[in-house]
């Protein structure tokens, strides 16, 4: 059960980036190049495949392969006395950590066993398939993704395929492009060409408060109520964001200071640049008598770097941020 | 909950229908319309009677069983009360009225007259059994369990006996004694109801596969067997398989509008799709089933947060945590929707309870449970 409603709708017939450009030229020149923009590739555009035509994983008694045939992925698993091979239906990340993969077979969605992972150059299991002991080459293979599931992953990886629960591929705009967040675009536009400017109005988003923000970003990247209510509990949730922020002791779901957009803009790369955030550490803990936030005693810049660890997550081969401030103690234990 | 009653509203004849006075032939003709089938005129007719003779037991009576013919409950159960408010000690007047209430899907009610009823007659088994059932309903295991035990060791050849106190001893977790009562009616052969109890038998200790071939099986032999439906989608649910629980459990509603379970996850799911109205027509049956149910009553406040109703939304998860205070998803909704209507310090309260009560959880399982990555992990 997930507790606490989205409180939008992955919406349906997305407008294409290129119409939202015509208007919002700076947002459009910059997010489909964004992380985010990169949320799902298509085999033949993706950039690892290509750079990588050949990959090769072994564990245990299954032997794995992704070659570049053409403009296809073609994934193989073997256990040496027989073989599965299926070409990649889509991959599913950017790379920034990894790259998990998601074929069709006999009309079920199954995540590949292994996943691409940036920091060794190769393939090594894809998180959570090591607790799983496979009882045969199909789970080999794969993890077979429940009919939700698909729709979900889908549903925060694409725009403008997914409809209720279902996912419409034909409509499928790969990665998190304008209609993914915005919504509506399709009546937007339309009501700008027939000159009715109230009706092309649009959910202001920028205007939501800081714990509007925090659901709104969590449809995805997780919402404290999903991962309080459902786990996973420990190190493992330390890649949702919005779960560790609002854990901090200073979120304020009032005060957007503490909001998501007030340190990222979505339209653009993220700024990997720690200090360029001392800045918004600042807007509250600043040396003034009513200052919300007290001033730190230790140092007077590149506050993440000691408040928002980057940390270890098992199995990704990277260190991920810690969006949960906080003062970190030496051995201390991760809070949840 | 599972067994096929069959729930004859008793029909009062009157002996008195020779007369010729005015009245009385008023109410030949209804009670003659009425066994006719022809329901509309023969409320028109006990209508018509009660004008004249307000205090007719029989009367209200009768107008009450065609009423509840038409469905007509609510208005069935203002008529069958007044008839036992003329005469309190008549049986089959408050047994009526068990079965408009049960029909209602007022469970609770229902129950109060049955065990009311039962205190008169403790052998009449159509009493019993209802009773059993409406317990089964409103999940009192405990209670069906104490009131067939003895009564089975008595009937063992009862199959609809052994059908409810078996479904009820593996729903309380006995499922080893519940296994041994169905057993007999396991050995009669494939039958939709031996498949139904080895189905939700599966379900219970969460064979979800196994638990849908047997239920499937069962809606196959036999598609109108009470909650096969219902129970069939929950495995449907437990598989992944969303699109096809919810047909069952339309098709479960359209047999039993009172369905606890269909209504429930029928409207959870539905939530999950943002219907929200549809949604809320589903959870508010299944609440008046078992109000004050806390999986209801969450659902319903669910609903509430997605229509911006916080308020609401507060009062319910409010009162659900008070009756169920180590209800996790309760204390987690309820702290958003604190930070929504911007009462932080209340907001942080409900995030310390359910760190406290995550903190539990996890110090009862395994290690290797609280370690090991969930199975949608994946890098980004």
């Amino acid at each position: 059960m997930i507790a606490g409603a989205a409180l939008y709708l992955f919406y349906s017939a997305a407008t294409a980036p290129a119409v939202c450009a015509g208007c919002h030229k700076a947002q459009a020149r910059t997010q489909p190049a964004t992380p985010m923009g990169h949320a799902l590739e298509r085999v033949e555009d993706c950039d690892i495949l290509r750079d990588h035509p050949r990959l090769t994983f072994q564990y245990g008694r299954y032997s794995y392969s992704i070659t570049r045939q053409g403009s296809q992925g073609i994934y193989s698993v073997t256990d040496g006395t027989a073989t599965l091979t299926v070409p990649i239906g889509w991959a599913f990340g950017l790379g920034e950590a990894g790259q998990t993969y998601v074929f069709e077979r006999g009309g079920t969605f199954y995540e590949s066993r292994v996943s691409f992972y940036k920091a060794i150059g190769g393939l090594d299991l894809t998180m959570g398939a090591r607790a799983a002991e496979p009882q045969d080459l199909t789970q080999a293979a794969g993890r077979e993704m429940i009919h939700k599931e698909v729709a979900d992953c889908f549903g925060c990886h694409t725009t403008g395929a997914v409809r209720g629960s279902t996912v419409h591929f034909e409509d499928l705009q790969a990665g998190v492009l304008c209609e993914n967040c915005h919504m509506q675009s399709a009546a937007h536009v339309a009501a700008l060409k027939a000159g009715d400017a109230k009706g092309a109005a649009m959910p202001h988003l920028a205007a939501m408060t800081t714990e509007e923000s925090a659901e709104f970003c969590g449809r995805c990247h997780r919402t404290w109520a999903q991962i309080a209510a459902g786990g996973p509990l420990g190190i493992l949730n330390i890649r949702f964001q919005p779960y560790r922020l609002t854990n901090s002791k200073c979120y304020d779901p009032t005060d957007q200071r503490i909001s998501c957009i007030a340190c990222h803009d979505p339209h653009v790369e993220v700024v990997r640049n720690t200090a360029s955030y001392d800045s918004k550490c600042q807007a509250c803990h600043y040396q003034r008598a009513n200052a919300p936030g007290k001033v730190c005693p230790v140092a007077k810049k590149d506050c993440t770097g000691c408040h928002m660890p980057k940390l270890d997550l098992p199995g990704a081969h990277k260190k991920f941020t810690d969006h949960q401030i906080r003062i970190v103690r030496a051995n201390g234990a991760y809070p949840d | 909950m599972v067994v096929a009653f069959r729930l004859p509203v008793l029909l009062v004849i009157w002996c008195m229908l020779g007369r010729a006075e005015e009245p009385e032939a008023i109410l030949q003709r209804a009670v003659q319309a009425h066994q006719a089938g022809d329901m509309q005129a023969a409320i028109q007719g006990y209508k018509e009677f009660l004008k004249i003779q307000p205090a007719s037991v029989l009367a209200h009576s009768n107008l009450g069983a065609a009423l509840a013919h038409q469905g007509e409950y609510g208005d069935a159960i203002r008529e069958y009360k007044e008839a036992l408010t003329l005469a309190p000690d008549n049986p089959a007047i408050a047994l009526n009225l068990a079965i408009a209430y049960y029909k209602l899907g007022e469970i609770g009610k229902a129950a109060a007259e049955l065990i009311a009823l039962r205190a008169r007659q403790p052998d009449n088994q159509q009493v019993n059994l209802l009773l059993a059932d409406c317990w089964l309903r409103l999940g009192e295991n405990q209670k069906v369990i104490a009131m067939l035990d003895p009564m089975y060791a008595a009937h063992r050849d009862d199959d609809g006996l052994a059908y409810l106190l078996g479904t009820a001893l593996i729903r309380d977790g006995q499922t080893n004694r519940g296994q041994l009562v169905i057993d007999k009616i396991l050995h009669n052969g494939d039958s939709a109801e031996a498949r139904l109890l080895m189905g939700t038998t599966k379900f219970s200790v969460h064979d979800f596969a196994g638990a849908v071939k047997d239920l499937a099986r069962a809606v196959e032999l036999n598609p109108s067997l009470p909650s096969v439906h219902s129970y069939y989608g929950q495995a449907l649910l437990s598989t992944g398989d969303a699109a096809g629980a919810v047909r069952e459990f339309r098709l479960e509603l359209q047999q039993d509008p009172n369905d606890f379970s269909a209504n429930l996850d029928l409207g959870a799911l539905l939530r999950q799709d943002q219907e929200l109205d549809e949604a809320a027509q589903y959870i508010e049956r299944a609440l008046r089933v078992r109000p004050r149910d806390p999986g209801a009553e969450f659902q319903m406040a669910s609903i509430k947060v997605a229509q911006g109703k916080l308020e609401e939304a507060r009062q319910r998860l409010e009162n659900t945590i008070k009756e169920s205070p180590t209800f996790v998803e309760a204390h987690v909704t309820l702290a958003t929707v604190y930070y929504r209507l911007k009462r932080k310090a209340d907001g942080d309260r409900e995030r310390g309870v359910v760190q406290k009560l995550n903190a539990e959880i996890q110090a009862r399982q395994p290690a290797s449970q609280t370690s090991a990555p969930g199975p949608t992990e994946k890098p980004q």
